[in-house]
């Protein structure tokens, strides 16, 4: 007899990938795959509204392109106001590139291998993501606040200036930590879901005798959960972009505001 | 290409590549995108702000159009009033004029007439005062039974026809001063 015992037992091992050797650099073929297919697909959307934008009557695509910059825009004029207007570009772009890798989940069958695994579930390209954003942060405020400024900034607050060490302590865990959040929220998310999904596939072993339960509650489990993971993709990406514009609402806000 | 499992945690030179294919998207969407979007958001904000404004002005220009059309009408109904008003005047002016002509008329008529009563009257006592001293001269010679000269006795008839005449005047003056009354 076959019992859900047995479902403890299957072997789900993480971090699989095709991967190929660049010098001495070991790479994941399929991540760079799926991240160029996103970015292929992100570009192909973007370049297709460039040459169909109008200023007349906007047809659905671009509808919800202009839906996108405004939610976008007002967010950055709320946190930051009108000196915001660089951090736009980043914001839509991580918002959209990263919703449409996280939406590959979907076509993802609980695989050791996937086709097209959602790139954001390796470490690799959140770390890159939220690398990127942190290294804009600091250059934006060194020229907001100027490099004495910069350096000053960590040791005069939150606490009073006499309290210069705590003050240097506390900001300099937090910006070591930001990366990490920023990388391990959204990797950790979409590995989750990925995982997830290996875990309903495996329950097609499970049998009653004759009976297949494990592969007739696999089904709907697997359709409710990617559901559920579509909505998961979505407001990681939502986080991610936010997260984005107040981490540079910090570093371009003036002193007073601390 | 090999099959190989490592730590998931630890990133490894795939990061390198999907840095690089990051940076692309966000160039491209942040050069050549967002650009033309928003410059398609600012002609479309352009657009609506003309239409609005033509709308206001031409709204101003009904509402100008309309403040002129009541200022004529009412311009025009001054000018009616004044009009009547006027022919009013006028008509009150020469029904006055014919009442005034027409009295003076009736007048001139009134007194015409009591003018000739007036000449006819001392026509008629003229007329009767000679025949007197014809009838009394006649009755006297009958009653004394011979003539009498009318030369003789001038002066006892001129007294009675002056007596005669200054009876008949005053009759003649009570009676011209009653009728133009």
């Amino acid at each position: 007899m076959v019992g859900p015992t047995q479902l403890i037992g299957i072997n789900i091992s993480v971090g699989d990938h095709v991967t190929r050797k660049l010098g001495p650099l070991t790479v994941n073929m399929d991540i760079i795959w799926a991240t160029v297919v996103a970015g292929l697909v992100v570009v192909t959307l973007g370049l297709v509204l460039r040459s169909r934008a109008t200023s007349g009557v906007p047809g659905k695509f671009q509808l919800l392109w202009e839906f996108l910059v405004g939610a976008v825009q007002k967010q950055v004029d709320d946190s930051i106001g009108p000196r915001g207007a660089k951090v736009v570009p980043l914001a839509l772009t991580l918002f959209v590139f990263i919703f449409t890798c996280n939406l590959f989940e979907v076509l993802a069958i609980g695989s050791k291998l996937e086709w097209l695994p959602a790139p954001t579930s390796d470490i690799n390209l959140p770390l890159a993501m939220a690398l990127t954003v942190i290294v804009l942060v600091h250059r934006a405020a060194i020229k907001n606040r100027g490099l004495a400024g910069y350096l000053k900034h960590y040791f005069a607050q939150p606490f009073p200036p006499k309290l210069f060490f705590i003050n240097g302590f506390m900001n300099i865990i937090e910006e070591l930590v930001r990366p990490v959040t920023l990388t391990l929220r959204l990797f950790g998310n979409l590995f989750a879901g990925g995982l997830m999904l290996s875990l309903l596939a495996a329950l097609v072993i499970w049998k009653l005798g004759p009976a297949p339960i494990g592969a007739i509650l696999s089904m709907p489990f697997t359709v409710v959960w990617k559901l559920f993971d579509m909505a998961i993709g979505a407001i990681q990406a939502f986080i991610f972009a936010l997260l984005t514009i107040l981490y540079f609402d910090t570093a371009m806000a003036p002193d007073e505001a601390h | 290409m090999t099959l190989a499992t490592s730590n998931f945690l630890v990133p490894n030179g795939t990061f390198i590549v999907v840095l690089l294919a990051f940076l692309v998207v966000l160039g491209v969407i942040g050069r050549f995108v967002l650009p033309r979007l928003n410059t398609v958001l600012t002609e479309r904000q352009e657009q609506i702000r003309g239409e609005l404004e033509a709308a206001d002005r031409a709204k101003a220009d009904a509402e100008e159009a309309d403040t002129e059309r009541r200022a004529m009408l009412e311009q025009a109904r001054a000018q009616a009033r004044e009009i009547v008003a006027h022919a009013q005047a006028t008509a009150d002016g020469i029904v006055t004029a014919a009442q005034a002509e027409g009295q003076a008329v009736h007048d001139r008529i009134v007194q015409a007439a009591d003018a000739e009563v007036v000449i006819a009257r001392q026509a008629a006592a003229e007329e009767l005062t000679a025949r007197v001293g014809e009838i009394v001269l006649a009755a006297a010679e009958q009653v004394i039974g011979r003539e009498i000269s009318a030369d003789d006795h001038r002066d006892l008839i001129d007294q009675a026809i002056a007596a005669v005449r200054a009876e008949s005047e005053g009759a003649a003056t009570a009676g011209s001063a009653r009728s133009s009354r």
